[in-house]
């Protein structure tokens, strides 16, 4: 009982009667319990005192000369102040009708004269928790309401309530600041008619409709608003509906202003683009470079076949001139000019793709058949290396995703730089092109020399532009093939096989199949 | 002079190339014979072939260069016509100062190519002439006594017969009879033209 007293010392009773006899019986049943008691002979005293400190509990008298305690209870519940007192009637009246009535004015109980000291204690001591309880419960629910709308008010993103139709019923600060007006002024008015031009003259549904009347919840990115000067600014949105119940009852929109990120995006493509722009541009001069270092090997190349053709087409002219021409013989030679002219001009297509500018961009890439087109473009340059090129592919290699021709400039100058290294050391032995599916879903492409190897200091400077180690080398080779690479979403890098020489090898993504999307 | 056969020795790695060339010399009426590489032509390579070979200077392997320097070795005299291709004068121009006779850039005039064969051919068969002729004077030299070889030696060194006959104490007169038999199986009469003789052949005969 100790911890009932100090329980109840904030807890204060009104008790009410028109007998003194009787309050004074209350008083003495429920002094000393811990509880501020309050006496009142009277209903307009009664409210008077329950107006000024709101009691927890009221002991009320019903049959009361003047006001009785109907009136009292119906005015106190009428007023916001003591609308959540705890009435409980005080009555000899024990029908049913009187307690229907006094439930029915809002009290919450019923205690029947002439009283027992314990029913009246017990009672009290139950609506004093029950009251003193909710009273904290609606003080949470105060601090929490004013953490929401601190929160709603301290967030930069604008948020509105909107109701089924769409007409604003709430607004945050921020609302009111994208739009440029009031927050009061938002309020009432109707959403899709203030901030869409489209409105009332458009048959496609307008962001947020979908929401308000099927509740549908919604997010579009770059949409344009007006602000209610009409002024226009692009914006994003997210909407989720307002459900009680399964009743919809209007939608909750919260948006953003993001012409300055759309900016900052914008300047980031662009510098993004910049950067693709000018890999490109290195890629193709290193192109460039690279076939300017072939020179010579591709005039020998197409001199062969025209060669050929000179020879075979001074044979043919002899053939004509005879008497009695070999007509069988003429037709091997012609066809052999026809083969030897597809032979040429297979070595210029080639040339032609390899300096194209700029690049053809990424694609679904056979890689099988890019490799031996390398390979045969790498013999060019390979008639001074006995050993050659040994390409071995494992099979069922899947396509790659890439952009072909920097691929084949990275294979390229990876089996050139094989083939020096190779002739560095007098080295007949072949340089080895590989290429096998690792279980990371990347094509992985190894370039293996048995030439000279790599310094101890590779491993720190090899990527570096400018680094070289051939005499006549830019060192920009292998920088390039990096960012190349890179660029592919692969990996480039080189190890040491333990019996000599150098590999290096690359990866590329293999291609996805397209999965037909779900939205 | 034409009782050697002359044969262009062809020496491409490039099929095309090889078989063209084959089919136009043939329709040109010149013996061929051609080689896929330098290593196959080395293989094959004897004294006794006559004519020229026109050598790719890149090939694969073997380069025109290296069999250039490996014949070299041998005492090859057949003359080389180098094919070289745009960037390659320098090469050439180091094959010509190893004793290559000519260079043609491909892709060349079918004339350019056979008026440079014509003229290979014509010097081979010069050299060879030259060459047996020198092979004569030499198997003469050879034929002398060694008495005789040493009178030789001291009537080009302008020696008198006196100052011989002292010099080697034997008598005028025997010097004589070795001096006539000397210009006897020379095959001349002229002091003059036998010292132009020994000098061509200086070179092929052991110095005493």
């Amino acid at each position: 009982m100790t911890d009932t007293v100090i329980d109840n010392r904030e807890v204060t009773v009104l008790l009410v009667d028109d007998n003194p006899q009787n309050l004074k019986v209350l008083y003495e049943t429920l002094k000393d319990k811990g509880y501020w008691l309050l006496i009142a002979n009277g209903g307009a005293k009664a409210l008077e005192l329950a107006c000024c400190h709101q009691p927890e509990v009221i002991l009320l008298d019903i049959m009361m000369p003047e006001m009785d305690g109907y009136e009292v209870c119906r005015r106190l519940k009428a007023d916001p102040a003591t609308a959540d007192c705890a009435v409980v009637f005080l009555s000899a009246l024990d029908d049913l009708s009187a307690k229907v009535r006094g439930f029915s004015l809002g009290g919450a109980d019923y205690i029947s004269k002439p009283f027992q000291s314990q029913e009246v204690i017990a009672r009290v001591k139950t609506h004093a928790r029950v009251i003193r309880l909710e009273r904290e419960l609606q003080a949470r629910n105060r601090e929490l309401q004013s953490d929401q709308s601190r929160i709603l008010n301290a967030i930069s993103e604008g948020i509105y309530g909107l109701d089924e139709n769409g007409i604003i019923e709430f607004a945050n600060p921020a609302a009111g600041q994208i739009m440029n007006a009031p927050v009061e002024e938002l309020i009432g008015q109707c959403f899709f008619d203030l901030h869409f031009a489209a409105a009332g003259d458009s048959q496609d549904p307008l962001p947020v409709q979908a929401t308000c009347r099927h509740g549908i919840a919604e997010a579009q990115r770059d949409i344009q608003m007006l602000r209610v000067d009409r002024s226009a600014f692009r914006a994003k949105y997210r909407s989720s509906p307002k459900q009680d119940a399964d009743e919809l009852q209007g939608a909750v929109v919260v948006f953003r202003d993001i012409t300055a990120e759309l900016a900052n995006e914008q300047a980031l493509e662009e510098a993004r683009a910049t950067v693709q722009e000018q890999r490109d541009q290195l890629a193709h001069t290193s192109r460039m470079t690279t076939m300017g270092e072939m020179a010579a090997g591709f005039a020998h190349e197409v001199n062969q076949p025209l060669t050929a053709i000179t020879n075979y087409a001074r044979v043919a002219k002899r053939l004509v001139g005879k008497a009695e021409p070999d007509l069988v013989l003429l037709q091997q030679t012609m066809d052999k000019v026809e083969a030897q002219s597809h032979r040429a001009s297979e070595i210029i297509r080639r040339i032609r793709r390899f300096m194209k500018k700029p690049a053809t961009g990424k694609e679904i890439v056979a890689i099988a058949a890019l490799l031996e087109d390398t390979r045969q473009f790498a013999e060019v340059d390979m008639r001074n290396n006995e050993g050659g090129i040994e390409l071995t592919l494992a099979p069922n290699l899947p396509d790659v995703l890439a952009d072909p021709i920097q691929v084949q400039q990275v294979a390229l100058n990876l089996i050139r730089n094989g083939l020096e290294a190779t002739r560095s050391v007098d080295s007949a032995v072949p340089v080895e092109v590989n290429a096998t599916l690792t279980a990371q879903g990347f094509v992985r492409i190894e370039v293996r020399d048995h030439g000279i190897g790599l310094q101890d200091d590779a491993e720190e400077k090899l990527f570096l532009p400018f680094y070289t180690t051939k005499s006549e080398g830019m060192g920009i080779g292998l920088t390039t093939c990096q960012s190349l690479i890179h660029a592919q979403g692969g990996e480039i890098g080189f190890e040491r096989p333990i019996d000599g020489g150098t590999r290096f090898y690359f990866t590329l993504p293999v291609a996805v199949v397209a999965r037909p999307e779900s939205d | 002079m034409t009782d050697i056969q002359q044969t262009v020795y062809v020496v491409e790695d490039d099929e095309a190339v090889r078989d063209s060339l084959e089919l136009l010399l043939q329709s040109d009426d010149k013996p061929v014979k051609t080689y896929d590489s330098a290593t196959a032509f080395l293989e094959s390579y004897s004294d006794a072939m006559a004519g020229c070979i026109v050598l790719d200077i890149r090939m694969p392997g073997m380069d025109g260069m290296e069999l250039q320097k490996k014949l070299s070795d041998k005492h090859s005299i057949l003359p080389i016509i180098f094919v070289t291709g745009h960037g390659d004068v320098p090469m050439a121009v180091d094959a010509m100062k190893e004793g290559a006779i000519d260079f043609i850039q491909k892709p060349y005039r079918e004339e350019a190519l056979l008026e440079k064969i014509e003229a290979a051919l014509v010097q081979d068969r010069q050299q060879r002439k030259t060459l047996g002729e020198k092979q004569e004077i030499v198997r003469r030299v050879k034929s002398l006594t060694p008495r005789e070889h040493e009178i030789m030696d001291r009537m080009i060194a302008g020696q008198a017969n006196k100052v011989i006959a002292i010099e080697l104490e034997i008598s005028q007169r025997t010097v004589e009879i070795h001096r006539s038999r000397v210009m006897h199986k020379m095959g001349t009469h002229s002091l003059a033209h036998l010292v132009r003789m020994v000098l061509s052949v200086k070179n092929l005969i052991d110095p005493r």
